[in-house]
């Protein structure tokens, strides 16, 4: 499903740092994928190239076959709202939304129906079917979150990108995103690609893809 | 963009406006009225300037329409039947009055100190039938000493103010400082003398030279030309909201085709080049305003859309296009320009235009006024709206295209 081909991605600056040094490797449909390493390793970086976040300097990026470097940027933006789904460290919700109405957003733009129905399910999946009027500031934070993994999921997407999304959860919250997160890999076939820091989150996983300095160190 | 791109904008502007802070949403259309105002008022008060000042002149001098002697094919000095002429002119419909005039000229002298000290100046005479005189021009409502009876008689005179003397600035072609009650002595051009009475004095600021002439009766003036019935011109006064003055010019050459027709606008001479210099102002400042009003306008959305930058970037993130998140904020923009708009026009309609009713500033052609046309405002509305389209897009624009994990993280 992804194929991932020597990426390399170098910011530039006064001295350029190359945060990814060539990187390669494969994940099937319905895996559920963690990157590990410490603070720097380039993971963050590798999660926001393959979410079409960021452009890489080189290599090659196959989702589905796409060569999602060979989009343009309109293409891109369209790939990213018809095919993935990404939640954020920090939520990333939009604060003059409401919960309902971040979930819905997303299937709002391509003009499908019933979308504020699937939208109430989703937010009901994610156990927040109470929550479903108020405003993010009037939500904790593994409420937020998890209004971000419904909002990543309204359009079905092919991959869902988790950047360190129980970072800022206590552990009942973490525990609540992750059970969520299996629930969705086991039951819908639904792949995702998670950025972790915790070793025991490894019982989630099919797979860790462990980065060091930019380059895979390995998997298990 | 289509339909659902169109109602994707309207929903994030309405989200963005509704749940945004309401002080700086009243803060910045309270700015944009200010705006709005600013470029309503500078050219609603210089129009005003240039209005009062052709108001003064057609009130004062011209009335709206001359009509002269005929030119072609041969050069005639006087309106010939003038009575039946006006009477014609007077069937158009719109036609308010007419009345004529006999232009002479003639030397004035006036012995002050009554000791055989004569000063002498020269100075238009105009013979008018002042019964007529009143339904086209208002000198009679300037009379600042004595009066203008509808039954002046021959040996009577009227004269402005600056032939008079005495009044405001001194003439360097005046009499002196003549008074109700005196004598003049006029030579005309014809060798004729004749002494009159002063028996009023009028004082016109604005009006072109009238204010440095004199007026007898149309009786005395045919008198001294040895004339009947005749006329140097014909003034016409009318209602413009009946037909524009290239109409009523038209119909008055189809009834007299021989006559010479003029516009008042062609009398203006060195006030027209006031109106004209005060016309090139008011588009100056106009422009200026409504540039003004555009960077006004554009830091207002600019603030706005940085302070958003990190919505627009999880909108982005999430796969909304870039010209959705930029016609939102051109939405927004246009809201706030909207309203701004209207709180100007209910400051300019409902506070600054009763407010000058009641405390007029008082100019040398009358009382001040902001003068507008339907075409005007609906210009300085039009231009306000399209900066505010640019002023919304741009800055949209701006923060848009920066990268979507620097407008998320900053």
């Amino acid at each position: 499903m992804i194929k991932v081909d020597n990426l390399t991605k170098t910011y530039p600056g006064e001295v350029p740092t190359q945060a990814l040094k060539g990187v390669s490797f494969e994940i099937k449909k319905g895996e559920f994928v963690a990157l590990m390493g410490r603070s720097g390793s380039g993971k963050s970086t590798l999660l926001h190239q393959l979410g079409l976040l960021d452009i890489p300097t080189s290599g090659t990026v196959l989702i589905d076959g796409v060569d999602i470097l060979a989009l343009s940027d309109a293409e891109r933006t369209s790939f990213r709202l018809n095919h993935l789904g990404y939640v954020f460290q920090e939520y990333a919700l939009i604060a003059e939304f409401t919960a309902l109405e971040n979930v819905y957003f997303p299937a709002m733009v391509l003009g499908g129906e019933r979308n504020k129905e699937r939208a109430s399910e989703l937010l009901k999946l994610v156990g927040l079917e109470e929550r479903l009027h108020h405003y993010p500031g009037e939500m904790s934070g593994g409420e937020q979150q998890r209004v971000a993994i419904a909002r990543a999921l309204i359009n079905n997407p092919k991959i869902l990108f988790a950047d360190e999304a129980t970072a800022n959860l206590d552990t009942v919250s973490s525990e609540v995103v992750y059970r969520l997160f299996q629930k969705l890999n086991k039951e819908l076939n639904q792949t995702i690609i998670m950025i972790t820091h915790e070793p025991e989150d490894r019982k989630y996983m099919d797979r860790v893809i462990w980065l060091k300095d930019g380059l895979i160190e390995k998997e298990d | 963009m289509n339909g659902i791109d169109f109602k994707t904008a309207i929903f994030v502007a309405y989200k963005t406006i509704t749940r945004g802070n309401k002080s700086t949403a009243v803060f910045t259309v309270f700015i944009l009225s200010l705006s709005f105002f600013n470029l309503m008022f500078v050219s609603g008060f210089l129009n005003g300037f240039s209005d009062g000042i052709m108001r003064s002149m057609i009130d004062n001098s011209t009335a709206h329409i001359i009509v002269m002697p005929q030119e072609k094919p041969t050069v005639k000095e006087f309106i010939l039947n003038q009575e039946k002429v006006r009477a014609q002119i007077e069937t158009i419909p719109g036609v308010v009055g007419t009345a004529r005039h006999y232009q002479l000229g003639g030397s004035f002298a006036y012995d002050k100190e009554k000791m055989g000290e004569f000063k002498r100046v020269s100075a238009p005479v105009i013979g008018v039938t002042q019964s007529e005189e009143k339904k086209i021009l208002t000198v009679y409502q300037n009379i600042v000493s004595g009066e203008f009876p509808d039954d002046l008689k021959n040996d009577e005179i009227i004269l402005g103010a600056n032939l008079a003397g005495g009044f405001g600035t001194k003439q360097t072609s005046d009499l002196g400082g003549a008074v109700v009650g005196d004598e003049v002595q006029v030579t005309y051009s014809n060798g004729i003398i004749r002494t009159y009475t002063i028996k009023g004095i009028f004082k016109i600021s604005m009006g072109g030279s009238v204010g440095g002439t004199a007026f007898i009766s149309a009786q005395e003036a045919e008198s001294v030309l040895s004339v009947y019935d005749n006329a140097s011109e014909i003034m016409v006064r009318v209602d413009l909201i009946h037909g524009t003055l290239d109409e009523y010019v038209e119909q008055i050459e189809t009834i007299v085709p021989n006559l010479k027709i003029e516009k008042y606008t062609n009398r203006l001479s060195t006030v027209g080049i006031l109106v004209d210099a005060f016309n090139i102002i008011a588009v100056i400042v106009t422009v200026i305003s409504i540039i003004v009003a555009a960077i006004t306008i554009f830091v207002m959305i600019y603030v706005n859309a940085v302070n958003k930058r990190r919505q627009i970037g999880i909108l982005k993130a999430i796969g909304i296009k870039e010209s959705i998140i930029e016609l939102s904020y051109v939405f927004q923009s246009l809201f706030y320009v909207i309203l701004g708009t209207a709180l100007g026009l209910v400051i300019v309609f409902s506070l600054v235009v009763p407010l000058l009713q009641i405390r007029p500033i008082l100019m040398p052609f009358g009382n001040a006024s902001l003068v507008y046309t339907f075409v005007e405002i609906f210009i300085n509305i039009i231009s306000l709206t399209i900066s505010g389209i640019f002023a919304g897009f741009i800055p949209a624009k701006m923060v848009a295209r920066q990268n979507i994990l620097r407008s998320i993280w900053g």
